[in-house]
């Protein structure tokens, strides 16, 4: 029979153990190793650490490859603290595609800890951040959210942001959006894709 | 008069056009299945059940509830009333026809004589999938007598490996296997059931396993092969991910995975390489030098 | 019929488009981000690639990326759609194989016009 089993014991995996130890200190020099797979794993357990974000942080900046800076955010996720938030919200203005929308997907994950900063992320001069911020609005459970989106498609100046916040209420709007949706359909009067997703909104939220 | 009748008098639960739109946006973002309006109905049935069974009296209520409630339960609940869940003996069996014909052939110049081929079915739920492997390798592999293989199942559920390796099906669960691979390895019970062979059943692993577990899964190394069907699609965005990144250091790079087929790595995680062979799309974890 | 993919994170963005191009008469998929446009164009054949840029797990740049890379792939035209403010960065979407870009939010007309030239579609 080809098919052959082995008896599985709990022991530590060897290839895991190495020369360097497995604490704190050890793991952080790893995370510059020239392996991607030992950047990997040192990546993985200093999800353990409280003290590693500053250091995921700046590892994830340089990091090259993909499946690293993924396990970097996981654990920057499961850290949860300041440090890993505030690092991921300055990711939101890096140069590099892949980094900015990775953060704004983290950032998604940690509804809890990200809401303080919303209405500041709402009011930054860049556009974009602006954009990301309503992207993150998309997994809050905050009581505002509705109330955020109204004041963006009543104030904001930039067609895009009210046109992704407008994307975002023809999911969760509600009947106290209708009237700030009818008047940026008068205030974009010239903006086909404005008017179309208004009435896509309105119409989602029973108001047509 | 009682509760009952007030019951019957309940305005009838719709779902409009404009509801159907909104849930179909939000259900293809989260899962990646696309319902179009032949679907209509079986979407409808399903909802308002649901809607019903979480004492809900609207869509829109409903709505609101299963897009925040933090637990994610019920998009779970709702995934399940709106797919078929069902396992059987060579369900999906153009991924195993796929390993043979096309994964296998890849992975095996990358092996030395005596290396094991290991093979990982998680989950393994009630034990179709990975005893569907063994047979599909025993049957249709030509190169099955030169090597050895490890098949390792795997299931969060304590009693579905109970009943796994007991290895008892009905008559539904292997009515696509060929009449001479029934005879070949299983014994009929008698009542419509039937046992796989005692030899088969000592030859697979089973192990207790929770995926997003990262210490649990660290034990898990060395796959060539994983089978991860209709699992993910259960989880929550970052349980996901987790899930994907943990099976990610489990496999040996070049090693393949399978997903079931409907769901994809595009929902999950850029990690993979995407594979289109003739019979599946496959994940693959990179080789050393695609980096 | 020409095949037309959209990808897009954004539902109404994704629906606009396909409005646009369904009434025009072409045929239109969707994708919401780039690795599930990478699967299907894998799978289907597109005469014109219709590409956001800031898109969760693969952004529209290396989407492009990728797809100019791969052997497997229809390497038909893409037109990226990118915001005013993107505009200084398109350059990065040249190098890595668009053929041409737009600022959304498109004009219908404008946008048809595009498409139907790149999918050799302008005397139908």
């Amino acid at each position: 029979m080809p098919i052959k089993k082995k008896e599985r014991k709990v022991v530590e995996i060897k290839e895991e153990r190495r020369k360097i130890q497995r604490n704190f200190e050890g793991l952080i020099t790893q995370l510059s190793s020239e392996s991607s797979t030992e950047r990997r794993w040192a990546a993985r357990d200093l999800a353990e650490y409280k003290e590693a974000s500053s250091y995921l942080l700046e590892q994830l900046i340089k990091e090259k490859d993909i499946a690293v800076r993924e396990i970097i955010i996981s654990s920057l996720i499961a850290i949860g603290d300041e440090i890993a938030i505030s690092g991921l919200i300055n990711c939101l203005k890096s140069d590099d595609a892949h980094l900015r929308n990775s953060a704004v997907e983290a950032l998604k994950q940690v509804p809890e800890t990200i809401a303080p900063y919303i209405e500041k992320l709402l009011q930054d001069k860049d556009p974009d951040i602006r954009i990301f911020t309503i992207n993150i609005l998309e997994s809050l459970r905050h009581p505002k959210v509705v109330k955020w989106l109204i004041e963006v498609i009543e104030k904001d100046e930039n067609i895009n942001v009210c046109a992704t916040a407008l994307d975002l209420l023809s999911e969760v709007g509600t009947e106290e959006a209708t009237s700030a949706i009818k008047k940026i359909k008068e205030r974009f009067q010239n903006e086909p894709y404005i008017q179309f997703a208004a009435d896509i909104a309105l119409r989602r939220i029973g108001e047509q | 008069m009682n509760n009952r009748c007030l019951l019957k008098n309940e305005p009838e639960i719709k779902i409009t056009d404009d509801d159907f739109e909104k849930f179909r946006e939000y259900f293809y973002r989260k899962t990646g299945i696309i319902f179009d309006q032949s679907k209509r109905y079986f979407v409808d049935r399903r909802l308002i059940e649901r809607i019903k069974a979480t004492g809900h009296n609207s869509f829109k209520n409903y709505f609101i509830f299963l897009r925040f409630e933090s637990s994610g339960k019920e998009l779970q609940n709702l995934i399940n009333a709106l797919t078929i869940n069902e396992t059987y003996f060579f369900r999906e069996e153009y991924q195993f026809q796929c390993m043979v014909n096309s994964m296998l052939p890849e992975i095996l110049p990358r092996k030395r004589r005596g290396d094991i081929i290991k093979i990982w079915s998680i989950p393994c739920s009630t034990g179709e999938e990975p005893y569907s492997i063994a047979i599909y390798l025993l049957e249709y592999w030509k190169e099955i007598d030169k090597w050895d293989v490890e098949i390792i199942s795997s299931d969060i559920d304590t009693n579905a490996l109970d009943n796994a390796k007991k290895g008892i099906y009905s008559e539904r669960s292997v009515q696509n296997l060929p009449r001479s691979i029934i005879q070949k390895y299983f014994k009929y019970l008698g009542n419509g059931y039937y046992q796989i062979c005692e030899e088969l059943r000592n030859s697979l692993e089973f192990t207790r396993v929770n995926i997003t577990d990262t210490k649990e899964t660290k034990r898990y190394r060395g796959l060539d092969i994983v089978f991860c069907r209709n699992l993910l699609i259960y989880f929550d965005d970052l349980s996901r991910k987790i899930a994907v990144e943990n099976l990610f250091d489990s496999m040996l790079p070049g090693g393949f995975i399978y997903l079931g087929h409907s769901e994809s790595m595009s929902r999950i995680s850029p990690i993979f390489k995407i594979r289109k062979f003739p019979e599946a799309i496959v994940y693959q974890k990179p080789l050393e030098e695609d980096k | 019929m020409k095949k037309i993919l959209v990808v897009d994170d954004a539902a109404t963005v994704r629906m606009y488009h396909k409005k646009i191009l369904e009434d025009a008469g072409f045929e239109v998929e969707e994708a919401l981000n780039g690795l599930e446009a990478f699967e299907k164009a894998l799978i289907n054949d597109y005469d014109l690639y219709i590409v956001d840029i800031n898109m969760p797990k693969l952004d529209g740049y290396s989407f492009v990326k990728k797809l100019r890379e791969s052997e497997n792939v229809q390497q038909s035209p893409v037109i990226m759609v990118t915001t005013e403010a993107e505009e200084k960065d398109i350059d990065k979407a040249f190098e890595e194989g668009a053929n041409f870009y737009i600022i959304k939010p498109v004009k219908p007309e404008e946008f048809l016009n595009y498409c139907k030239l790149l999918t050799g579609a302008s005397y139908e």
